[in-house]
């Protein structure tokens, strides 16, 4: 006969949270005292049954707003509402024009000046020796870098969400795992001449750590901090944002030309 | 309303549009009370929880990720509200009386076994009382595992503590009910 089990583990047995449950069972099914001491525990916690709430009706929960609208605090805006005020609006679409001038303007000047063939407007130059398995190489790389980057999103969603002080040592072993393999990525994709994923991967890398060096049951101000950092850097926003587009890269493959970088205005 | 009403509500009250936090509010209210009375034991206590916590999760609203749940979020904060309540009452309950118990004094319904209402009446006070002297993680813990059934885990990511401290809250408040309760099985 094994040793009898302790009130704790027949705690969590009961509540299903222990391991070994079949172990437990067939335990229970051998041992008079310790089935004694489960019956006993069982009748008692079969009798604490839950305090029935006064009944709220209906209209509750008009009620509560109806008692807390007056004293909700301003809105903390989020960073990037900032940039959808009417008068940032009007330049940033006078920017665009601007942008978009200046590219047809290049393009038609260059179409001008320097006669090429129209076929070389939109095909690739002739591939140089291993450049198929380049490209094989570089599709693989941004469809790891995406899965790395939802990973991490979600990481950094969950330190977004925390509130208060939290143990947050779950979110720190899947950030150490990340932090790794961030560190290849970032390397391959800058031999790859992918600066901007670089960049973006060095910075996901800095929060990372700072995760991982922060003590597990960290406080609401050290959470906070890490907050504002994350918040700051627009660090959720960029990897959002390089995940799909290295996914639309990856969808549209060789029906259309690659860009030799990403997009400048996460970076 | 479905997921993605509630995701657009966030938004919008994201931008500062009270209406769509109103809608958040009325939606959430009535089961945040309960958490909120679960853990608190009192009707009063829990109507300041649930205040209180709709004005936190709008404050912290732009912390908040579409990804995760409403209802998730909010049930956390309700808990940790009303940890920090029951903490700053502590007090009034350590010296609360068994004739403040509030649901063990609810009147009885008829029809049923006078003996068996009154022995249950006798052991809800019981746990009252008994509740009113757990510490406030304990209660909350007992109260998520027992009552509202989330596993250690969950329990744990909730009141920010770590898988032994949780067990252990659940652990010594199974320990004091059962002390309190012991006398009542002799009865029985």
């Amino acid at each position: 006969m094994s040793k009898h089990y302790s009130e704790e583990d027949l705690v969590l047995y009961y509540y299903e949270d222990g391991p070994r449950r079949a172990e437990v069972q067939q335990h229970l099914d051998a041992c008079e005292p310790c089935t004694v001491a489960y019956r006993e525990l069982t009748a008692t916690l079969k009798s604490v049954t839950a305090p029935e709430a006064p009944e709220r009706g209906d209209q509750y929960g008009l009620e509560v707003w109806q008692r807390i609208r007056h004293r909700l605090p301003e809105q903390e805006m989020p960073w990037w509402s900032v940039w959808l005020r009417a008068d940032r609006l009007a330049l940033a679409g006078a920017f665009s024009v601007l942008l978009v001038a200046a590219f047809v303007a290049g393009r038609w000047w260059s179409a001008g000046t320097v006669p090429a063939p129209a076929v070389a407007s939109v095909a690739p130059a002739p591939a140089a020796p291993g450049a198929a398995g380049d490209d094989g190489r570089r599709r693989i790389l941004l469809t790891s870098v995406a899965d790395h980057l939802d990973r991490s999103e979600r990481v950094l969603t969950d330190i977004m969400n925390t509130t208060g002080a939290s143990d947050i040592s779950t979110e720190q072993g899947w950030a150490e795992d990340l932090i790794n393999t961030s560190r290849l990525y970032r390397q391959d994709a800058a031999d790859a001449g992918e600066q901007s994923v670089a960049l973006v991967l060095e910075e996901l890398e800095r929060s990372l750590l700072e995760i991982v060096h922060t003590p597990s049951r960290a406080t609401a101000a050290r959470l906070d901090e890490i907050r504002r950092r994350i918040d700051a850097a627009s660090l959720l926003f960029k990897v959002r944002v390089l995940g799909s587009e290295l996914r639309q890269r990856q969808t549209q493959g060789q029906d259309a030309p690659r860009p030799r970088a990403l997009s400048t205005h996460i970076s | 309303m479905d997921a993605t009403d509630v995701a657009a509500a966030i938004a919008r009250a994201r931008q500062g549009d009270s209406e769509a936090f109103q809608s958040l509010v009325e939606r959430h209210s009535r089961r945040a009370f309960q958490l909120a009375y679960r853990i608190t034991g009192n009707e009063q206590d829990a109507e300041d929880v649930v205040q209180e916590s709709f004005i936190r999760a709008y404050r912290q609203l732009s912390r908040f990720e579409a990804r995760a749940h409403f209802s998730t979020w909010l049930h956390r904060i309700v808990a940790n509200c009303s940890v920090d309540l029951i903490r700053s009452r502590r007090v009034r309950y350590e010296h609360a009386s068994t004739d403040d118990l509030g649901p063990a004094e609810q009147p009885e319904s008829g029809g049923a076994d006078p003996e068996r209402l009154a022995a249950s009446a006798q052991i809800e006070r019981k746990v009252s009382a008994a509740m009113s002297e757990l510490s406030p993680l304990e209660r909350a813990a007992f109260t998520l595992r027992h009552y509202e059934g989330r596993s250690i885990a969950e329990i744990g990511k909730t009141l920010g503590l770590g898988t032994s401290a949780t067990k252990h809250s659940v652990f010594r408040a199974v320990r004091k009910l059962r002390a309190a309760l012991e006398p009542l099985r002799g009865e029985s």
